[in-house]
């Protein structure tokens, strides 16, 4: 943990708004996230893959853990990330997240430093939504067009 | 991918029986061997509708129809025989699930591909027969049921309940259930019900990232969620009576229990890290495939062997998962019963793996080969007097474990001459999606689908209220075409069907 309780400020306890949706897929599903930049698209992105495996409505935010992620192109950039995300949950602190916050975002070298909060899951309190066994590559697509503030991402995660 | 419109795109299809279609060269780019798939006339529905959709104009989805995705295996190297669709195969990643191909060990370029043994590797079902009667069970079906969902932790999140540390789960890895049997959690006998007697050999821990270790630690001994349950079921028609017999099945009525599961965050992992790796084994062995979720490496490559052995370990651990829910079950039967496992006769009728490759031998064009076999949601299923079925059923042939959807029937059936010569031992794996997630949410409605299970006789108890919906039986394919079109075609026979009386989901 890197900040005690009630080290929060307002700003940390301010959830932003819902940018997501999950599309069809005949086994698995497919989320859909954008923004107004494509930071906060890959944000989205990470709140609907918590978003699918419980009720974010039952998280509160009681610890911040940051991940790292760094890879070769874009599209690996985003399937590091959110396997760095899966992996915050599935092991210790087992972190169900409320809020994720890309402080540093860096699209020449591919690489990710995010600060998420959230508390640990914990069977009883959080609803036990679907479990997410993998990201995966199939139809990913990132749409970043900044003329048209078009900022999107797609990706299908193994469930 | 090639672009034509539907009618020219069937002219590469042929139906050579009422069961059987031919997927001829050209249909994809590359193909070195032909493509078949077994299909009844429902199922041949599913599928060409499925074909059809995809070749509508403006169809940007970038997911392949599973039609599509049997001709891609076929272009990968060293492919022997055919690529098989299975009658439950649907689209999935790179290759389809219930997709099986075979590739020749001998020739260098024959590839090993992690995506055609799934992310969730030797995710298989177990079954245990008792020698108790419904009418045992129906006054405490309840209790019972509630004891199960008690004793298997179940659902996303949750956490094993088999004490294990870290030296624990390396011995696990390379142990398989000979480990649970030296800690007490099986008996010796289930071993030999079980494939490859529950422990690959070529297992090696040290392949294994630090991260998967990781990762399936918290998770030894639990069910998982989405499609895997622990089910009680009784047995609702005997087709072949000496098979049954031959598996303590002896009359109607009799409860048995059914455990659907694999190798959780473990495999999950080991298969991440394998695809990571393949990508570049892929780039500097040049080796061109139809479809980037095909990665793969050649089985004689450092990548591709480490693959086998990092996919061995996690066969290992998912054999040692489902013979800890093994051990749970019957402390929860015994307790309800006042009655010793031992008793209650709870042995393990049979273990099989739906998601896994193995180096088999088969008759390639006369000649005995060594091939390395991908079985993707696809089950083996080897005849009568194969060496490597357990004495109990070499007069039977092996028992094939299909699983259906909550709320319908179950089979076991028994492999065949024929399934070994026309799909190299292997057969269908369960019913198959039919509905996408999101579709079953829509369409149908949590008290429904409750109260149908509830009319139909069956207790439920589910940790994820919308898996209730997405997992209904109107999500997937009818289990039952999916069985008689194995029996129908002769890759498979039927001996037994079952009926749930209780679920316990994820």
């Amino acid at each position: 943990m890197d900040e005690e309780m009630g080290g929060f400020t307002h700003d940390d306890l301010i959830i932003p708004p819902v940018k997501y949706e999950y599309l069809d897929h005949t086994a698995d599903v497919q989320l859909h996230a954008w923004g107004d930049s494509l930071k906060e698209a890959f944000e989205q992105c990470g709140m609907a893959m918590f978003g699918y495996m419980t009720d974010l409505a039952y998280v509160q935010i009681k610890e911040v853990h940051t991940i790292e992620a760094n890879a070769d192109d874009m599209m690996g950039l985003l399937y590091h990330f959110l396997d760095e995300l899966l992996y915050l949950f599935s092991v210790e602190p087992f972190l169900i997240c409320k809020k994720l916050v890309i402080t540093e975002f860096n699209t020449e070298e591919f690489r990710i430093v995010c600060k998420c909060y959230g508390e640990e899951f914990q069977i009883g309190k959080h609803p036990q939504g679907s479990e997410v066994k993998a990201i995966t590559y199939s139809a990913m697509q990132i749409v970043d067009e900044p003329k048209d503030n078009r900022f999107e991402v797609f990706v299908i995660i193994d469930i | 991918m090639v672009v034509r419109n539907y009618n020219e795109e069937l002219k590469y299809l042929e139906k050579i029986n009422p069961y059987c279609w031919r997927i001829k060269k050209g249909f994809q780019p590359n193909m070195n061997v032909e493509g078949v798939f077994y299909v009844n006339n429902t199922l041949e529905k599913l599928m060409l509708d499925e074909l059809r959709n995809s070749c509508r104009p403006g169809m940007t989805g970038g997911f392949l129809p599973g039609v599509k995705q049997i001709a891609n295996v076929a272009a990968l190297p060293g492919i022997v025989g055919r690529s098989v669709g299975l009658p439950d195969v649907h689209s999935g990643y790179g290759f389809a699930i219930g997709n099986m191909a075979a590739f020749d060990v001998s020739d260098p370029k024959s590839i090993v591909s992690p995506g055609g043994v799934g992310f969730d590797i030797n995710c298989g079902v177990r079954l245990l027969r008792t020698n108790l009667h419904e009418k045992d069970v129906l006054p405490i079906k309840e209790q019972l049921a509630q004891s199960l969902f008690d004793h298997i932790p179940v659902g996303v999140g949750s956490k094993g309940i088999i004490p294990m540390n870290a030296r624990d789960m390396e011995e696990a890895l390379e142990m398989g259930m000979d480990w649970s049997l030296r800690e007490g959690y099986v008996w010796a006998e289930d071993k030999e019900h079980c494939e490859e007697y529950g422990r690959m050999l070529n297992a090696d821990p040290s392949k294994v990232s630090l991260r998967s270790k990781k990762r399936g630690l918290p998770q030894l001994g639990t069910l998982g969620a989405g499609n895997h349950y622990a089910e009680i079921q009784v047995v609702d028609e005997i087709y072949d009576k000496y098979a049954a017999s031959k598996m303590g099945l002896e009359r109607t009525g009799q409860v048995v229990v059914m455990i659907h599961s694999g190798s959780r965050g473990f495999g999950h992992q080991v298969a991440t890290d394998a695809l990571v790796q393949m990508e570049k084994a892929m780039k500097r062995d040049q080796i061109a495939v139809n479809d980037r979720q095909l990665a793969c490496a050649r089985i004689n490559s450092v990548e591709g062997q480490d693959y086998l052995k990092a996919m061995a370990a996690a066969a290992n651990f998912a054999w040692v998962n489902r013979s800890s829910m093994t051990f749970l079950t019957r402390q929860a039967f015994a307790k309800q019963f006042k009655m010793a496992p031992d008793d209650l006769d709870m042995h393990v009728i049979y273990d099989v793996s739906h998601n896994i490759a193995k180096i088999e031998e088969h008759v390639v064009d006369g000649k005995v080969k060594t091939l390395l076999v991908h079985r993707k949601g696809s089950t083996r299923a080897f005849p009568p007097h194969h060496p490597l079925i357990p004495v109990d059923y070499q007069l039977t042939g092996q028992p094939v474990l299909i699983g259906g959807s909550m709320g319908t029937c179950s089979y076991v059936l028994t492999g065949t001459h024929q399934g070994m010569t026309e799909t190299f031992g292997s057969t269908c794996h369960g019913a198959g999606r039919a509905l996408s997630r999101a579709k079953s949410r829509r369409n149908l409605d949590y008290k429904d689908v409750l109260t149908k299970l509830e009319s139909m006789g069956i207790s439920i108890r589910v940790a994820s209220p919308k898996l209730v919906m997405e997992e209904a039986p109107e999500s997937y394919k009818n289990v039952t075409d999916v069985v008689n079109t194995c029996h129908a075609a002769g890759i498979s026979k039927k001996t037994v069907k079952l009926r749930p009386i209780a679920v316990i989901k994820g």
